[in-house]
């Protein structure tokens, strides 16, 4: 029998409501079966934790006396955009700071932001008649400021691509360290417990959609960027290949310094590790289906790094299981492979959205626009005598 | 017995032929695994010593006798869990699988398995581990 929000909903508020993760709904649906299981279940929680580099702060500062227009600004060193109003800004997660470089970036300032530590703030400015400052050098704490909320442009990719290298030099990327000669193989996903591998259609995500960010309750505001709906899938729908992204934005006031971590990727850059639940409703037969998926049933492509254009070809179209077991075999080789994105901490946030549902903090919210499917990638042309 | 021990040798004492004096004095055996002064003249000697236990014991308590630190070592780096969320970077680049994760993906250190390259070093995203050679 189909559900509605408003039902489940009510059963959440009732402290009725049956949420399991996306990992233990896979044994139910074996032993009831998908009509059953449908009935049966109200919510699923998916989770992961990987690094995200299209993420970032908006930020208000609050205004200083005599105030400042700030148009060069940097938090510990880091610089922050400053073509925005007077005190607001944007903070990137991959902005390396001009002291320490990729070590310490704008992912680390935000996550120095949610722990409740002191952040230096500097900045610059022309001196305007109704904003005389030139300078400001202060400390700020998250506290201080007015507004401080992530939003993230391009999140939680539905599937991403496995990683190896076929040359003979040791490559530096965003997959990790691969070594040479198909030494090893990195992938990055939750595998059966993604978000957006468990509604591979979309039709529960969309703007909107209430979701668990950084410990915080945050929601979809947006398709990601890159938002790849005509990717290829298998039969199911399940995309194969690098798929859907959303814009995510959260509360940093709210969000718990365990769940947004700043990450560093040898000699490629700053990045950030956001922490991301996203409750599935089970709303009817179909949606318990896709939920239901396996590791074993989860394709991607290992594609060799080695080759620096944007077409980079596919050794092998492997299984998420494969990938889990440790080694994967390619044309007689076995090659260790090594996870990117932590399936511990995306546990645990499943575990934890699914704890904030049962105690009724935690309600589900429709969307209040869907997004497209079928909408393709575009690339880059180079127009070097203009297009006229 | 077959022990890996990281000397520490501090300013003035870095210089002096001390490991001579294990191989005639306390009849040990060792693997120089690794070797460095740094720009305030300390020292550090990490070794793998052979020998008879008593023999190693002796030979310890003759290195700290002439204020040469001697510390027990398994693995060239330590893993900070506080700083580790889990992701399995780091056991991308051990080829021994000294750092690998566990069935419920968690990471674990066999310190006993590590050959010092310190690549875990480089590859850990929060850079939650240290090298302590």
């Amino acid at each position: 029998m189909a559900k509605t929000y408003q039902e489940i909903n009510e059963k959440i508020a009732r402290g009725e409501a049956v949420v399991v993760t996306a990992e233990e709904v896979i044994d139910i649906v074996k032993a009831r079966g998908i009509k059953d299981a449908a009935d049966y279940v109200d919510v699923v929680t998916t989770a992961t934790f990987g690094p995200m580099c299209s993420s970032g702060a908006f930020i208000n500062f609050g205004h200083s006396d005599p105030p400042i227009r700030m148009a060069e600004i940097s938090l510990n060193d880091v610089e922050a955009y400053g073509g925005l109003a007077a005190v607001d800004t944007y903070l990137g997660a991959t902005q390396p700071s001009k002291d320490r470089g990729v070590e310490y970036g704008g992912a680390h300032v935000i996550h120095d932001l949610i722990a409740g530590k002191e952040v230096h703030l500097v900045a610059k400015s022309q001196g305007t008649d109704c904003y005389p400052r030139k300078s400001i050098d202060t400390w700020i704490t998250l506290e201080d400021l007015n507004e401080a909320y992530l939003f993230n442009p391009r999140n939680i990719y539905q599937n991403y691509n496995a990683a190896i290298n076929t040359s003979s030099q040791r490559l530096y990327t965003y997959m990790g360290i691969l070594q040479p000669n198909m030494g090893n193989i990195t992938y990055s996903t939750s595998g059966e417990l993604s978000p957006l591998l468990n509604d591979p259609l979309l039709k529960t995500i969309g703007m909107g959609t209430k979701i668990f960010i950084g410990g915080a309750q945050g929601y979809v505001s947006w398709m990601g960027t890159q938002f790849n709906t005509a990717c290829p899938r298998d039969d199911k729908g399940y995309p194969t290949t690098p798929g859907a992204t959303l814009a995510l934005i959260g509360n940093m006031k709210e969000m718990n310094p365990k769940y947004i971590r700043g990450a560093i990727y040898e000699k490629y850059g700053t990045s950030m590790f956001v922490g991301v639940g996203i409750p599935i409703p089970i709303l009817n037969e179909e949606m318990m289906a896709f939920v239901s998926v396996e590791n074993k049933d989860l394709y991607t492509n290992v594609i060799d790094y080695s080759v620096q254009r944007k077409a980079k070809p596919s050794l092998k179209k492997v299984s998420y299981a494969e990938l889990r077991s440790g080694s994967v075999d390619i044309n007689g080789k076995v090659i260790k492979t090594s996870p990117l994105s932590s399936l511990k901490m995306a546990r645990e946030i499943a575990a934890e959205l699914n704890h904030w549902i049962k105690k009724g903090e935690f309600h589900l919210q429709e969307p209040i626009l869907s997004f497209p499917m079928g909408n393709a990638l575009k690339g880059l042309e180079i127009n070097e005598g203009g297009l006229r | 017995m077959i022990k890996k021990i990281l000397l520490s040798f501090p300013q003035g004492v870095a210089g002096k032929p001390m490991a001579m004096e294990l191989i005639k004095t306390y009849n040990l055996d060792f693997n120089i695994l690794k070797a460095s002064i740094d720009d305030n003249i300390k020292g550090t000697l990490l070794l793998e010593i052979m020998g008879e236990e008593a023999d190693i014991n002796a030979g310890i308590i003759f290195l700290r006798q002439n204020r040469i630190g001697v510390q027990d070592i398994l693995s060239g780096v330590d893993v900070d869990e506080e700083e580790c969320v889990d992701c399995g970077a780091c056991t991308a680049v051990c080829t021994v699988n000294a750092l690998e994760m566990d069935e419920n993906w968690k990471l674990v250190h066999h310190k006993d398995k590590c050959l010092e390259c310190m690549l875990c070093v480089k590859a850990c995203p929060t850079r939650a581990i240290h090298a302590l050679i």
